[in-house]
């Protein structure tokens, strides 16, 4: 009976380790397509509301026509462009995939993209009709390599009632501050003075992407360019120090000088959220969780411009046409088709919070009628995007994981910078 | 007489193979490639060229390479004491004749059939700063402290041994309760006739007994805990800024976001030969305590 018990448990445990290395390996979902019509098989990296947005939008297509059906497939976002790269190398992926800008330079390195030019004339895809500033980031060498669907720059967002509150909101329902360093620093230890003690003046984590791409912002605004800079390949280091602390310790400021945002907030979305943060920032995506929320008087606006340039941190969401040695033309036109559709009816995805690619569509009145977001869609045109480098996520975790130490209080600025400086020239260098 | 032999052994390959087989493709097989792909530049599409021993000498002066490993140690020498003598503990306590007994082998065990996420994001959500589980708890005693238990450098060791030993420790004590059901009730028998005290039977008879299955245990800790990878990804994500980062997240990132699988092969060769290495000392080490 003793021994009866133990071995039970250890059969379980057995049996817990094995059903926990099931999976499936195909391309595409089972689903019955229409007779006639052409498969194109989608992968995406969506999940929560975005992926909700997506699917209506392949929904809306397939039903717009019959020579084509858009098979989309959600994929796990931790291991999608492992996959993806593995997949689409070993001439095994999907036809139609999303990418985000930033990865594109190893796409393209790698040959994994397929030059989409021509079949964008084929199909009708008028490059003119995207913003300029967006479109950039999906061409290499003269080639569009990408068509962009959104840009989604870094933004702020403000709970209206508790600026109210404070006396920091004007008639017009724009918050009460100079576009100056010391405006906004002065702005934040204004609400803090004034709301009451367990509510939080600028909720912001102190660790991961959040506070880099502000700080890439501002290293921006103060006129910094690259951390590196040349060939995708073999690109040279290229971080401005000075403007790199200078933009760094205005961060470190709001959590350790100005106590303006708490160390270490487990959830600062939920903070704003529950209506206990007066200030937050983040990407634009959260436009389309704070408008669902009930009882949420909220205000989005571009980050403050405050070091003489405009700048913003972004990233766009692409499709891309995998490279196969031998396509089914049919098919690669079939995906082109969709990635027209998809960014002329930007205002479908626009409802998840991000900024379409096209100036047609922001310029349209449907765009302008929808809440919230004409109030930052300007941001677009000043965004700036991560280096094109095929080292670019190599580089991000290098600077994020060493601008945390700085956050934390570990390591003075000018050392977390020499550090970066070191790792990243030895990442390059390979 | 041997022809018999031969032909029992010859009955027993279709029961084999199939297992075989699966192995071999499964574990044999990654084992040669991960040596090949050590030797090349390889990124996660394709072979790119033979650079011989390269990325070896490289890894004899790579920073990140040293750190990580000695993060990784560090764990291995704060848990494994911890692990083993905690599991003993607790196994003599579940194999106690008192009325909590299933009680506390079921408590003890139960954390261990949780996946690695979910005791994770239980951990995270106890342990957050301001609004957590475990600071409110301090603060309700009137401490007026905020630990930060994941983003401060010693705390955030503190938190991963913690729920590491929390987490994997009722298999350990599963070991050592089978072992315990394993001794002999005659020798305690013979020990009391002859006046032994409850001390004495558990000094002269229990933990000898219970030396080989220690040994095991022992063993097998070393070797899963320099594998600790997901809790520390999950928990700490090997913050703060890489004080916690263990080497195979560093292999995984250099693998999988830098794609370089050369170089990440390279490294997982060095931590097989330093569990190798730790295997056959221990394993000569029993064998010596055998003899």
């Amino acid at each position: 009976m003793k021994k009866g018990f133990s071995t039970l448990i250890v059969v379980v445990f057995a049996a817990l380790l094995l059903t926990a290395c099931s999976n499936s390996g195909t391309t595409g979902n089972d689903v019955e397509i229409p007779e006639g019509a052409t498969e194109v098989v989608m992968w995406n990296l969506f999940s929560g509301g975005d992926a909700g947005y997506m699917d209506e939008i392949v929904t809306a297509f397939n039903e717009s026509q019959d020579k084509y059906f858009v098979n989309n497939v959600q994929q796990e976002y931790e291991e999608y462009y492992t996959k993806l790269l593995t997949s689409v190398g070993s001439g095994k992926g999907p036809d139609l995939a999303i990418a985000h800008s930033h990865v594109l330079p190893e796409l393209v390195s790698q040959g994994l993209v397929t030059n989409i030019n021509d079949y964008a004339a084929d199909v009708g895809l008028v490059w003119d009709e995207f913003n300029q500033n967006v479109l950039d980031v999906t061409i290499y060498d003269g080639n569009n390599y990408a068509v962009p669907i959104d840009t989604h720059p870094e933004i702020m967002y403000i709970n209206n009632d508790l600026v109210q509150e404070a006396g920091l909101l004007n008639d017009d329902g724009t918050p009460k501050f100079e576009e100056t360093p010391e405006g906004f620093v002065s702005f934040l230890t204004s609400l803090k003075e004034a709301l009451p003690e367990d509510k939080i003046a600028f909720a912001f984590p102190s660790a991961g992407e959040d506070p880099y791409r502000i700080w890439w912002a501002l290293y921006n605004q103060l006129g910094g360019e690259n951390i590196v800079s040349g060939d995708l390949e073999n690109p040279t280091y290229a971080l401005d120090h000075e403007k790199a602390i200078t933009a760094a310790n205005y961060i470190y400021d709001f959590y350790h000088t100005h106590e303006v945002t708490p160390i270490n907030l487990a959830d600062f979305y939920s903070d704003f959220q529950s209506g206990n943060a007066a200030v937050m920032s983040t990407g634009v995506w959260a436009t389309g969780t704070w408008e669902t929320t009930e009882g949420l008087n909220f205000t989005p606006m571009p980050f403050p411009n405050m070091f003489g340039q405009e700048a913003a941190w972004a990233s766009s969401h692409t499709f891309v046409l995998p490279y196969y040695n031998e396509p089914d033309q049919d098919v690669q036109k079939g995906a082109v088709e969709f990635m027209k559709f998809a960014t002329d009816n930007g205002t479908m995805w626009a409802k998840a919070g991000h900024i379409p690619a096209k100036d047609t569509v922001v310029e349209s009145e449907e765009f302008k009628e929808m809440p919230y977001r004409s109030e930052y869609a300007e941001v677009a045109d000043y965004v700036k995007y991560a280096d094109r480098t095929v080292h670019a996520r190599g580089i991000q975790d290098i600077v994020v994981r060493n601008l945390d130490l700085l956050w934390a209080g570990d390591a003075a600025a000018e050392e977390v910078f020499s550090t970066i400086e070191k790792e990243v020239t030895e990442l390059i260098a390979e | 007489m041997i022809k018999k032999q031969w032909n029992q052994d010859l009955k027993a390959i279709p029961f084999l193979l199939p297992f075989f087989i699966a192995y071999v493709i499964f574990t044999i097989f990654p084992i040669f490639k991960g040596l090949e792909m050590s030797l090349y530049e390889w990124t996660l599409v394709r072979k790119i060229e033979f650079v011989g021993l390269e990325n070896y000498v490289k890894m004899f002066s790579d920073v990140h390479f040293w750190r990580t490993l000695w993060n990784t140690t560090f764990f291995v020498i704060l848990t494994t004491p911890a692990m083993v003598l905690l599991a003993l503990g607790l196994a003599l306590l579940a194999n106690l004749n008192t009325k909590l007994r299933t009680f506390f082998r079921g408590s003890f065990f139960i954390p261990s059939i949780l996946s690695v996420s979910v005791i994770s994001f239980l951990m995270i959500f106890m342990l957050q700063p301001y609004n957590g589980f475990v600071n409110n708890i301090i603060q309700m005693f009137g401490i007026n402290w905020e630990p930060m238990w994941m983003a401060d450098r010693g705390l955030a060791w503190v938190t991963i041994v913690v729920v590491t030993l929390w987490w994997t420790v009722g298999f350990n004590m599963i070991l050592f309760l089978a072992a315990l059901q394993d001794i002999p009730a005659s020798l305690y028998e013979a020990s009391e006739i002859d006046g032994a005290s409850r001390w004495d039977m558990f000094r002269y008879i229990t933990l000898p007994q219970l030396i080989p299955i220690g040994r095991v245990v022992l063993l097998l800790q070393i070797l899963a805990s320099y594998k600790v990878f997901a809790q520390i990804l999950l928990i700490t994500g090997g913050g703060p800024g890489g004080a916690t980062r263990p080497l195979i997240q560093y292999i995984y990132e250099v693998g999988f976001k830098q794609n370089n699988l050369g170089y990440a092969a390279t490294m997982s060769y060095a931590l097989f030969f330093i569990l190798l290495i730790l295997s056959i000392v221990q394993l000569k080490n029993q064998r010596s305590g055998e003899n």
